[in-house]
């Protein structure tokens, strides 16, 4: 008899979460086999791609292939306009990297503004990424959520520390999309999920960002959290680990070495630029097939490259 | 699944004959299961038992060597559930359709990729030639690549054609890839002949699978599977049902490591074979072949499946040694940290940060962070010196200033003392603070105090020599009077061979601030107040944790013990630091009236000697079953148990003095790991052994109030499974309350209303 493969479906199912509004609003979520098990069953809704941009705007674009894209852009909502039409492109990321307080700590006003204009430029849903810094992010998330009422953005994110400030605000009262951040950890990760939905926040509100590292850098961590709450939300029925993840993968890999030497200083490694968009590339791609939902991602050539796998993949 | 020892146990005879050369019939089936020694050892194993086990014991994915790389041989799907054993491994791909010019510069730019990492060689381990139809050059390109020092892996399905190469390098004993539904018959007879490694190709799944059978048939188990599809789709689905379907259900036809061939399937586009690459490497491809690899490709790939390949419940180390950051010559100054890869790398991450030149300092600490090595006394000042001996350090560094971690600053005196030509100065608690620290120059400041402050070399402490015998009269004159003190408790006599459950207080820790303090002046009040508590709450011992204690470790504990037992009747104690002898001055005045000391502790690793330091001190000896990092299963621990009580019988210890602890694992991060640890200790006391554990590990970290519940939870199932000891906080009522009413069930105490008053 000729063989057949089993299959190995699940009961359970990854949430589905909507983000944005009109025609360009995407799905994240709503699997029910884990990363391109395609032949378990139809995945539901692609992965999809985030492209990052931050408040330093053209400031931010290091590398030739950046520059050359974002050419004659003068203001972040200008680059969010050019990044509409980047090949494999879904969403819009913006990192407010500059409102850190040890930092430049640009003004909660100014990032607001900012936030707007580049809402106001793009018809595609808006993620917005904070600096880290929980007070400031608290302040800032909540006041965007506020200014971008009915745009059905995502902040990113909330933690253990101020979930209840931007759980009531952004989540409840501006009914944005909440962001669940926890530190490559599953228990930290449901914990998280569980305390937002008994403050109010819908489940279906919530996206996790489990945490991420450049390939090489305690990646195995990582690999292995997604593994588990995918397989703790499909083959236990989590419901509280059952929220799509989303995966900040530029911020990272863009900061190692291996992206930032210049060719000068190790000529035997060749092209810097090479070097940052295979370190993407790969850092993406192992995200991916270990379960997550959406990436945020920063170089044009990278993202086509992911956005293509992930077309020969599904 | 492999077969668990036990159950080979129970299929063996059970005479204890030694004919097989083990001294037991449970040790002999240990080793069997670890693939030790086979099963034919025995003579008296029953034909149906040995038919049973070889069909039960071989593994359900085989592991095919080539060109001396191990490939496949997984038991998991994903690392969390126990670990991936043999990395992939990857191909640069050539074509017989390649002019030289093109064969040559792909050869040239495969080799440049040469590299270490974390003590890893990273290179193109194998390349793969493509047969597009002329056996000739086939022939050239695979003698060529030969040549490249890589296995190499003819890709043809022409029998000729696969002669021809075979003729030309069958010596190097490449990989024949290979057979398929027409061929496999010739192919096969060529590969036997040659002896190399044979890949199976198929139009789907369902082909495959039958010419593997097949292939099987003829008696050729040494195979690899070439699950490249038409598609990207396709091959991954695959690579993944080939390794779902031989580990998950049972099937072993395909129980082969895999190649999969990206050349084939992305020409041209390098950033997409780089993609497809990372997701192979995470998802089940053993030989991951590729068009380009460069230094581009190649960091992150490597990097990555370096990550993914570590084992999870071992730690990834980096080398011991001089790493010097921002171009830092002999001149500059040192900071020194251990060699958990984690730490290795936020701390160089950081200094690089800086743009300040530092030499880092590596020096081993079995992969345990700051603050675990320490407690642990594998990164005290004596791990220190002798690194800085070892490697020289003095005479490779001209700079004397030396950083250790903030976490470390309670052993900067330690460490100025055994290293007095060094300004040690204490950098920062975290990494990130790095890089303002080093731009202000703190470092610099703080070692020219450290300069102006040294007196000078005449007065420079006598140097103490570690190996000469105690002179126990002088310690005990140098260590400040006892006093007794009326404390409101008293210690019940207690009878050392009771069954009833022995908890071990853990209360006395030097990782505690205020005993910290108490210990460091020998001041007696907190450690005696932590004491009556533990007591009154029914504590049997009290372990008495001193710390690494380098300067002073056997006054300290001397003092200790009889601190302890002069105020409170001779209450049985644990003895519990790195420092022997430490341990051996305290035993020397300890009490035996209410029980024999503990030695706390040994493991089957760089800590098994303590096991002949309690055989010489006729006490007993709390046995952790792991030897570097954390069993990987009860296979494990039992083997670390197993060589324990073998050393601790031959020095003529009693199995009863060797108390086992399985090591209780955190929930929160090791869930599906409890039940093994549960299972240990059953397995320990039906060998009639006893155990003991820090019990309370298994709920750190989670919330005050959730704690007690967990360890007591905890403690009643362990109790269940045999469990005769614990090292616990006895001032947790819930706990000692259940610890209690076990020992009433268990029949160990008689029952009474006020039972939980006694």
């Amino acid at each position: 008899m000729s063989f057949v493969p089993k299959k190995q479906t699940y009961n359970a199912r990854i949430n589905e979460v909507v983000l944005g509004v009109g025609e360009k609003a995407v799905t994240i979520g709503g699997q029910n086999v884990l990363a391109f098990h395609t032949f378990d069953a139809e995945i539901a809704n692609a992965p999809k791609i985030g492209v990052e941009l931050t408040d330093a705007g053209m400031a931010m674009c290091t590398m030739p292939g950046e520059q050359k894209f974002y050419e004659g852009c003068a203001t972040v909502a200008d680059m969010a306009k050019r990044a509409e039409t980047m090949e494999g492109a879904s969403f819009i990321c913006l990192h407010l990297e500059g409102a850190d307080p040890n930092g430049e700590n640009k003004s909660v006003d100014e990032c607001v503004a900012l936030a707007k204009s580049v809402a106001d430029a793009t018809d595609m849903p808006l993620v917005i990424m904070g600096c880290k810094n929980i007070e400031k992010d608290t302040e800032l998330f909540n006041k965007i959520a506020e200014a971008l009422s009915g745009k059905n953005i995502l902040v990113l994110s909330a933690r253990d520390e101020n979930y209840k400030a931007i759980g009531a605000g952004a989540g409840l009262a501006y009914g944005q999309k909440v962001g669940a951040e926890s530190a490559v950890d599953i228990n930290l990760a449901k914990q998280l999920n569980t305390v937002m939905t008994q403050l109010g926040v819908n489940a279906q509100s919530i996206v996790m960002n489990i945490g991420s590292a450049a390939a090489g850098y305690g990646f195995e961590y990582v690999a292995s959290t997604l593994d588990r709450v995918k397989d703790a939300a499909l083959s236990q029925s989590d419901a509280m680990l059952q929220m799509p993840i989303i995966t900040p993968v530029s911020a990272d890999t863009w900061g190692v070495k291996e992206s930032i030497m210049p060719e000068a200083d190790m000529p035997e490694w060749g092209s810097q630029e090479e070097r940052g968009i295979e370190m993407e590339i790969v850092t993406a791609a192992a995200v991916l097939a270990s379960g997550s939902d959406a990436v945020i991602m920063r170089h044009p050539e990278a993202i086509r490259t992911i956005a293509a796998m992930i077309g020969e993949l599904v | 699944m492999a077969v668990k020892g036990l159950d080979i146990f129970k299929l063996s005879p059970k005479k204890n004959c030694k004919e097989c050369g083990v001294p037991t019939c449970m040790a002999f089936c240990m080793k069997v299961a670890q693939g030790a020694l086979p099963i034919e050892k025995c003579p008296y194993m029953s034909d149906e038992a040995i038919a049973l086990l070889s069909e039960a014991t071989a593994p359900p994915m085989k592991a095919i060597e080539v060109g001396g790389m191990k490939l496949g041989g997984e038991t998991v799907m994903m690392r969390h559930e126990k670990t991936f054993v043999n990395r992939n491994r990857f191909a640069v791909s050539l074509c017989t359709c390649m002019d030289d010019a093109a064969v040559d510069a792909k050869i040239a730019e495969m080799k440049a990729v040469d590299y270490e990492r974390i003590g890893e060689r990273e290179y193109v381990e194998f390349l793969l030639i493509h047969d597009a139809g002329d056996g000739a050059r086939l022939a050239e390109l695979c003698k060529k690549a030969a040549a490249t020092e890589r296995a190499v892996i003819i890709d043809t399905e022409s029998v000729d054609n696969a002669k021809l190469a075979l003729a030309a390098i069958g010596d190097t004993k490449p990989l024949l890839n290979g057979a398929n539904k027409d061929n496999y018959e010739a192919m096969n007879a060529l590969a036997v002949e040659a002896g190399v490694v044979l890949g199976v190709k198929g139009a789907d799944l369902a082909e495959l699978h039958d010419t593997v059978a097949a292939l099987e048939k003829l008696d050729n188990k040494n195979l690899v599977i070439d699950v490249t599809g038409a598609t990207v789709k396709e091959t991954f689905a695959n690579a993944v049902l080939v390794r779902r379907t031989a580990l998950k259900d049972g099937d072993r036809t395909f129980g082969y490591p895999s190649i999969v061939n990206l050349a084939k399937l992305c020409r041209g586009d390098v950033h997409m074979e780089a993609a497809l690459a990372a997701v192979f490497t995470m998802k089940y491809g053993s030989i991951v072949a590729m068009e380009t690899m460069r230094y581009a490709e190649a960091l992150p790939l490597y990097g990555l499946r370096q990550n993914v390949f570590t084992d999870p419940q071992k730690p990834m180390k980096v080398e011991p040694g001089i790493y010097p950051i921002n171009g830092a010559t002999p001149d500059d100054p040192c900071a020194l940290t251990v060699d958990f890869a984690l730490t290795y790398f936020l701390v160089s991450g950081e200094l690089e940060r800086s743009k300040v030149p530092v030499n880092l300092l590596i020096t081993d600490a079995s992969g345990m962070s700051v603050l675990t090595a320490w407690a642990a006394g594998k990164f005290s000042s004596g791990s220190i010196k002798k690194f800085f001996d070892e490697y020289d350090i003095a005479g490779k560094i001209n700079n004397r200033t030396l950083i250790i971690p903030g976490k470390a600053a309670v052993m900067k005196g330690d460490i100025q003392d055994k290293l007095p030509d060094w300004n040690v100065v204490v950098g920062t608690r975290e990494a990130v603070e790095l890089v303002k620290y080093l731009r202000d120059g703190e470092h610099v400041k703080a070692a020219e105090a450290v300069a102006a402050s040294k007196k000078p070399a005449d007065e420079k402490k006598a140097v103490v020599d570690a190996d000469a015998p105690l002179d126990f009269e002088k310690i005990a004159m140098s260590i400040p009077e006892i006093k007794v003190v009326d404390m409101g408790v008293s210690y019940k006599q207690r009878d050392p061979n009771s069954p009833k459950f022995v908890t071990i207080g853990e209360r006395i820790h030097c990782i505690s601030p205020v005993i910290r303090e108490a210990m460091n002046n020998m001041d007696p009040e907190p450690i005696l107040k932590r004491a009556a508590e533990q007591i009154k709450a029914g504590a049997t011992y009290l372990d008495v944790n001193i710390g690494p204690a380098e300067s002073n470790g056997p006054e300290l504990m001397t003092w200790a013990v009889k601190l302890l037992q002069e105020n409170f009747n001779n209450v049985p104690l644990a003895l519990d630091t790195a420092n022997k002898k430490a341990i051996e001055a305290g035993i020397r005045v300890y009490n035996r009236t209410n029980g024999k000391p503990i030695v706390n502790s040994a493991d089957a690793g760089s800590r098994i000697s303590n096991i002949d330091l309690a055989a010489a001190n006729d006490a007993i000896v709390i046995a952790l079953c792991s030897a570097d990092g954390i069993a990987k299963d009860n296979e494990e621990r039992m083997m670390h148990c197993h060589h324990m009580l073998e050393r601790g019988l031959s020095l003529g210890m009693d199995a009863s003095d060797l108390w086992f602890d399985p090591l209780f694992l955190v929930v929160k991060g090791m869930q599906d790991k409890q039940m093994d640890v549960l299972n240990a200790i059953k397995m320990f006391a039906d060998e009639g052994l006893k155990s003991t554990g820090g019990l309370s590990n298994n709920s750190n970290g989670a919330p005050k109030a959730v704690r007690p519940i967990l360890d007591s939870t905890l403690v009643a199932m362990a109790m269940m499974q045999g469990l005769t000891s614990a090292i616990v906080n006895p001032n947790d009522l819930r706990l000692m309350e259940t610890i209690k009413s076990c020992d009433i069930f268990k029949n160990h105490v008689l029952y009474s209303d006020s039972y939980l008053d006694e």
